[in-house]
């Protein structure tokens, strides 16, 4: 039973290791003044940061995939929030082609997606096909699993149907029982979705690369393009798009815990 | 027991619709009662239907025309070529070798977390893979170079403290380095997906074979592994299309310079897609074929998977 242990613990730390230590050097590098001729870094420093930060290109890029993300979160919880309560609810037939839908994305790598919108809407016009209207939907599309996913999940646990019959009949119109009784209860399950959406989005590169480019820079864009001529900088960056994917995910773990608390803690005031 | 349960929640299930359809539409009396509970849902598969299936649809239908639209072979001969049939051949083994050792590392870190018995490891765990899964692209990619580049931070570690010289023989910008970056995402994907398929394997199995006599290999061999076998084959065939289908990693490291499908049909998009539209179309429809084979080989085993396990 010992050894068993013994085995387990190393194929762990292995793993911390190996997920840990490329973290760890990107941080480490990005406050190092000079590293290449010792183990260790020659003095610390905040000047790539100050940099890198500087820049008015590093605030609009920010900014432009700000847009693109919350765009794409907004419309994507507009889009599949409704058609999934409405095929739990009324049109169940409809679910394994919605499914079909929502995963399809996983069949069409990004780099084709973008060749197929092209080829297929570039005849009405460039502003069209390479607009970041189109980045939008484009990524909404590449999304459409993470957001569909926990609202589904979100509409099983919760006993919609039910919930929806009990609003009814105790006179709650349509629009009470949507604010007031389906949107709280589902509502763990389309934050988690909406912040995956966001997360994914934003660190985005293939699509907005190939369908907006230099015409409406987004930040994965903008550090490709760091890396290739400040390494430094680039890390700083690179730093700032770790911290951002680690802070959607927990908060799509706290969205997610916190619901649990709550339901734990109805059923114990009952 | 369970199944019956199972079949008896269907049965109220299928009631309680019934229920809910004959009150909202006319049921079968009109002809609109059919259609109706669908036109909520027109948005949706509005969407799906412009920015999925219509363009994918015409990448196909053109790689089998030529410019001037008639049938064609032409387009699949031209990405035939030596040179593309190399990148084909490089992407199937970049995605294969990552989903095999992704499949192998990720299930025995899967185990590792599923066996320890501190529930907060556990969650921290699940997290940090969770997190990991997604961070894929332009970042990793340059937290690699910077990790095991030619100056990187862990090169520099060995060569200074250890005497060992990772290059000129090692190169995080090859084939072989990608392998390396493509593990950090494949390896958590594996540990979420094998995570359903551990818990649902039971203590007392394990317990039961021991008791009768077995080795604990041999409880692997006979039986733990086989229950897991659709889970472990839908990992393969999911981590080998997450390879297959990336491209930011991959064009950070390595630039234009590797042989990949994905950096192929991506220079045909942003250049020169004007001079050989029907060679990009080729390759992509080739890719969306192989691509479909893993998704629905994927779905094939889930369905597998949870038979065995109900």
């Amino acid at each position: 039973m010992k050894r068993v242990a013994w085995w387990r613990g190393i194929v762990i730390g292995l793993f911390l290791l190996y997920m840990l230590i490329p973290l760890a050097a990107t941080v480490l590098f990005s406050f190092a003044t000079r590293w290449d001729r010792s183990i260790f870094p020659e003095g610390l420093t905040l000047q790539w940061w100050h940099a890198a930060m500087g820049r008015r290109a590093f605030l609009m890029t920010l900014q432009n995939s700000l847009v693109i993300s919350l765009a794409a979160m907004v419309c994507s919880v507009v889009l599949v929030t409704p058609t999934a309560y409405w095929a739990h609810l009324r049109a169940r037939k409809a679910r394994p082609l919605i499914e079909l839908f929502t995963n399809l994305p996983f069949g069409v790598p990004g780099v084709v997606l973008a060749l197929a919108l092209i080829r297929c809407y570039a005849r009405f016009g460039g502003s069209i096909v390479y607009s970041p209207g189109m980045l939008v939907a484009a990524c909404m599309v590449i999304s459409l699993p993470f957001m569909y996913r926990p609202v589904v999940n979100a509409l099983n646990a919760a006993d919609v149907r039910t919930l929806t019959e009990a609003a009814h009949s105790l006179g709650a119109g349509w629009l009470a029982t949507i604010t007031r009784v389906i949107a709280p209860a589902i509502r763990s399950g389309v934050l988690s979705g909406a912040l995956l959406v966001f997360s994914t989005v934003f660190v985005e590169f293939t699509l907005a690369n190939l369908l907006v480019g230099a015409r409406f820079k987004t930040f994965p864009i903008y550090l490709v393009e760091f890396t290739r001529f400040d390494g430094r900088q680039a890390s700083a960056l690179a730093v700032i798009s770790f911290l951002l994917a680690w802070a959607t995910s927990l908060a799509v773990l706290l969205a997610m815990g916190k619901s649990d608390q709550e339901r734990e803690g109805a059923l114990g005031a009952r | 027991m369970s199944l019956s349960r199972g079949r008896c929640e269907r049965r109220v299930d299928r009631y309680r619709m019934r229920r809910v359809t004959a009150g909202c539409s006319g049921g079968r009396g009109r002809p609109w009662g059919a259609v109706l509970p669908w036109l909520p849902l027109l948005p949706f598969f509005l969407f799906g239907l412009l920015m999925e299936v219509i363009p994918v649809a015409t990448v196909l239908v053109s790689s089998l025309r030529d410019a001037g639209g008639s049938a064609t072979l032409e387009n699949y001969r031209r990405a035939l070529s030596p040179a593309i049939r190399a990148s084909f051949a490089n992407s199937i083994r970049l995605s294969a070798v990552t989903a095999a050792l992704g499949v192998v590392l990720g299930s025995l870190a899967g185990y590792a977390i599923h066996r320890s018995r501190s529930a907060l490891f556990h969650r921290a765990a699940t997290a940090l893979a969770d997190v990991a899964t997604n961070f894929g692209g332009a970042p990793l990619a340059f937290a690699f170079i910077v990790t095991l580049g030619s100056t990187g931070i862990v090169t520099l570690l060995l060569s200074k403290a250890l005497g060992i010289a990772l290059y000129p023989r090692f190169r995080i910008y090859s084939i072989s380095g990608l392998v390396l970056a493509y593990l950090y995402f494949q390896v958590p994907l594996m540990i979420l997906l094998v995570q359903p398929a551990l818990r649902g394997l039971r203590r007392e199995w394990k317990e039961a074979a021991l008791n009768l006599g077995a080795s604990t290999a041999q409880y692997w061999v006979r039986i733990g592994l086989p229950i897991l076998a659709p889970s472990l084959a839908g990992g393969f065939l999911l981590l080998f299309a997450n390879a297959y289908g990336a491209y930011a990693t991959a064009w950070t490291l390595t630039g234009a310079d590797i042989n990949l499908v994905t950096i192929r049909i991506a220079a045909l998009v942003r250049g020169e897609v004007q001079l050989e539209p029907g060679t990009a179309d080729a390759m992509a429809a080739l890719s969306v074929l192989v691509m479909a084979v893993c998704v629905f080989g994927y779905l094939w085993t889930n369905r597998l998977g949870r038979r065995g396990r109900s």
